[in-house]
């Protein structure tokens, strides 16, 4: 039986599952939850990371304010873990990006395609000439 | 022989074929990050501070490659020019895009270059949020020794950078205006010898400026650099000198100074403290009145004295308030043809809208601290910069890199300015490592110490992360929602980098 998001004792618990959201992504998201709340990271099942946060605070939440709370975290894990995707992703592309930026040219190549002017005039046989 | 193609349609351009070399809608995900600005707008940014604004939804289909190249042609487009997406997997013009990450960076080509000179820690006000000052007439405890002058200068030419500032700070730097034309004709001399450009700022509260002095400032191209909180009922409040008014002081000083200077010899900076809140347009107003040609919205500094009194904590959200206040009221004098700027904003356009980015101490990445500026103390202490010496009158010695009589190899690759660079990068740091405005915002690990204990920070409840976020936010959304707004930001922008 799929487990379903719910409030519950003034806490907010959120379910994900772990084919689709990567864990880095949910410590990532929980990390701008933990001035105003207790986190807490757990397996539901092997195939479901059990997400919930509820306030330090020892005053209730409102009912719209739980709500409010849990579309929140909600929407904040998908955000983090679609970040998460471009992050890795384009890991090399970024460390290639700036190893070249601070290499003081030594791994420059040139553009490619073939040297021309727009205007149509052949460069390559110009230079010959 | 030069070959011709008279076949063309057009001989200006090849056509469109020629750009498109893949047919399908297959890309790559270059690196670039997502913040959410409103409820219907988002907003992604490249390695290289490149931006666009979205609709909801949009960095979602990116990600998921739900882009169709023709349906969303526009778009798709817009992602390739600008570096977010690429057909291939390295895009061909990944140099092109190295030169604009290094363009971003090169303030770190340059090394230090403010090097603030404590030449006094005695002062003739007693400012309520003042950090360091002592009223004393105690020259020997208080003033900067000649032979620590020289150590300084000594260490401030070995410096790499080809042009660096001397900028003299106090207490009230003008009480040891004799030590001030020491320092400034020797390092001139030194100067001169060694081919090295040279910058000489005297920040004061124009309390003690006459004639004399700015004579001699004028001879030797010295700047002056002031404080101006406001209208007269906020100014004095704030900076109070006994048994006289700073306001007048400092007005007087301004009009004396720009006289024999020139106007724009003088600059001025303000506090913003909890006084100052109720009162966004009146300070505005009096900058502008005054022939000030921008203001920098600064709060107050969460060190030493300032933190410990009441009179002067107020939070970030109120700042915020004001700050946007304050803009717009600087906004309305742009509308009607007046140049005028908020620098703050400034910083922050420049660093968006230009391929450039500014050596603002507070905002890089690699931190200011030791790369940009470093403090001399009056005591002989070298600090990682003004605030970290502000600490140190608390006792707190955490950004002291060393003293004077320390090699110039200690101060600033020894072991202090190695622990503190682990946590000056905020590409590396929790938080910052995925933000949408990194490459706009900067590391501070110096504030991040002074308010909450730790050099790394924890951004979910620092200050510093909540006031620029939301700055940032808010000029991309101001810039995004009118067009005439836009092009006196980019008026903003452009000034800045000539």
């Amino acid at each position: 039986m799929p487990f379903q998001n719910e409030i519950k004792d003034n806490e907010i618990i959120v379910f994900a599952d772990t084919s689709l959201f990567s864990k880095d992504s949910i410590f990532k998201c929980l990390y701008w939850y933990g001035d105003k709340f207790h986190t807490n990271v757990s397996f539901a099942d092997s195939n479901t990371f059990r997400v919930s946060v509820k306030p330090i605070s020892t005053n209730r939440l409102s009912q719209q304010e739980q709500e409010n709370l849990l579309l929140k975290l909600e929407r904040d894990l998908v955000d983090f873990n679609l970040r998460d995707i471009v992050t890795k992703e384009t890991q090399n592309v970024r460390d290639l990006l700036i190893a070249k930026a601070f290499s003081n040219g030594e791994f420059d190549e040139l553009p490619p395609g073939d040297v021309s002017d727009p205007v149509g005039f052949n460069v390559n046989q110009l230079k010959n000439d | 022989m030069i070959d011709a193609k008279p076949d063309r349609k057009s001989r200006k351009f090849r056509e469109i074929d020629q750009f498109d070399l893949n047919e399908k809608s297959q890309y790559y995900l270059l690196p670039f990050r997502f913040h959410r600005i409103t409820d219907e707008k988002e907003i992604i940014v490249n390695e290289v501070g490149d931006y666009l604004t979205l609709s909801n939804g949009t960095f979602e289909r990116i990600v998921k490659r739900q882009l169709d190249k023709e349906k969303d042609a526009e778009l798709y487009g817009d992602l390739i020019a600008n570096f977010f997406i690429s057909e291939e997997p390295i895009p061909p013009l990944i140099d092109v895009l190295a030169t604009r990450y290094r363009t971003k960076k090169l303030f770190l080509n340059y090394f230090t270059g403010l090097h603030i000179f404590v030449i006094s820690l005695r002062c003739e006000h007693t400012c309520h949020y003042c950090q360091v000052s002592r009223v004393t007439q105690n020259r020997d405890l208080y003033d900067m020794s000649i032979a620590n002058i020289d150590k300084g200068i000594e260490i401030m030419f070995k410096s790499p950078n080809p042009h660096v500032t001397m900028e003299f700070q106090g207490g009230e730097a003008l009480l040891a205006f004799d030590n001030i034309k020491y320092a400034v004709e020797k390092a001139e001399r030194i100067a001169d010898e060694v081919g090295k450009g040279l910058t000489k700022v005297i920040c004061t509260n124009l309390a003690l400026i006459n004639e004399e002095i700015l004579e001699y400032c004028k001879e030797h191209e010295i700047l002056i650099s002031t404080s101006l909180d406001g209208p007269k009922y906020v100014h004095d409040k704030n900076r109070h000198k006994p048994h006289a008014s700073s306001y007048e002081l400092a007005i007087k000083g301004i009009e004396l100074s720009r006289k024999i200077l020139g106007h724009d010899r003088v600059s001025a900076l303000m506090t913003t403290t909890k006084l100052s809140l109720a009162y966004p347009v009146e300070i505005i107003d009096e900058y502008f009145n005054l022939g000030f040609q921008g203001i920098f919205l600064r709060n107050i500094s969460p060190y030493g004295f300032a933190l410990r009194t009441d009179k002067s904590k107020y939070e970030t959200e109120k700042f915020l308030t004001f700050y946007k206040k304050a803009l717009d009221r600087i906004l309305e004098y742009n509308f009607s043809g007046h140049y005028f700027t908020e620098d703050l904003a400034k910083i922050f356009l420049t660093k968006i809208l230009t391929p450039f980015n500014v050596g603002f101490v507070d905002l890089q990445s690699p931190a200011g601290l030791i790369n940009g500026v470093v403090v001399f103390n009056y005591d002989g202490g070298v600090y990682a910069t003004d605030e970290s010496r502000m600490l140190a009158e608390q006792k707190d010695y955490t950004f002291k890199l060393g003293t004077l009589d320390d090699s110039y190899n200690d101060l600033f690759f020894g072991k202090k300015a190695q622990e503190i660079a682990q946590l000056w990068a905020n590409e590396a740091l929790t938080g910052c490592s995925e933000c949408a405005f990194q490459q706009y915002c900067g590391a501070d690990p110096v504030h991040n110490h002074a308010t909450q204990g730790d050099m790394y920070g924890f951004r979910p409840n620092s200050d510093f992360c909540q006031k620029n976020m939301e700055i940032i936010r808010y000029l991309i959304v101001l810039m995004e929602s009118d067009n005439r707004i836009k092009k006196i930001f980019e008026s903003w922008a452009k000034t800045a980098t000539h």
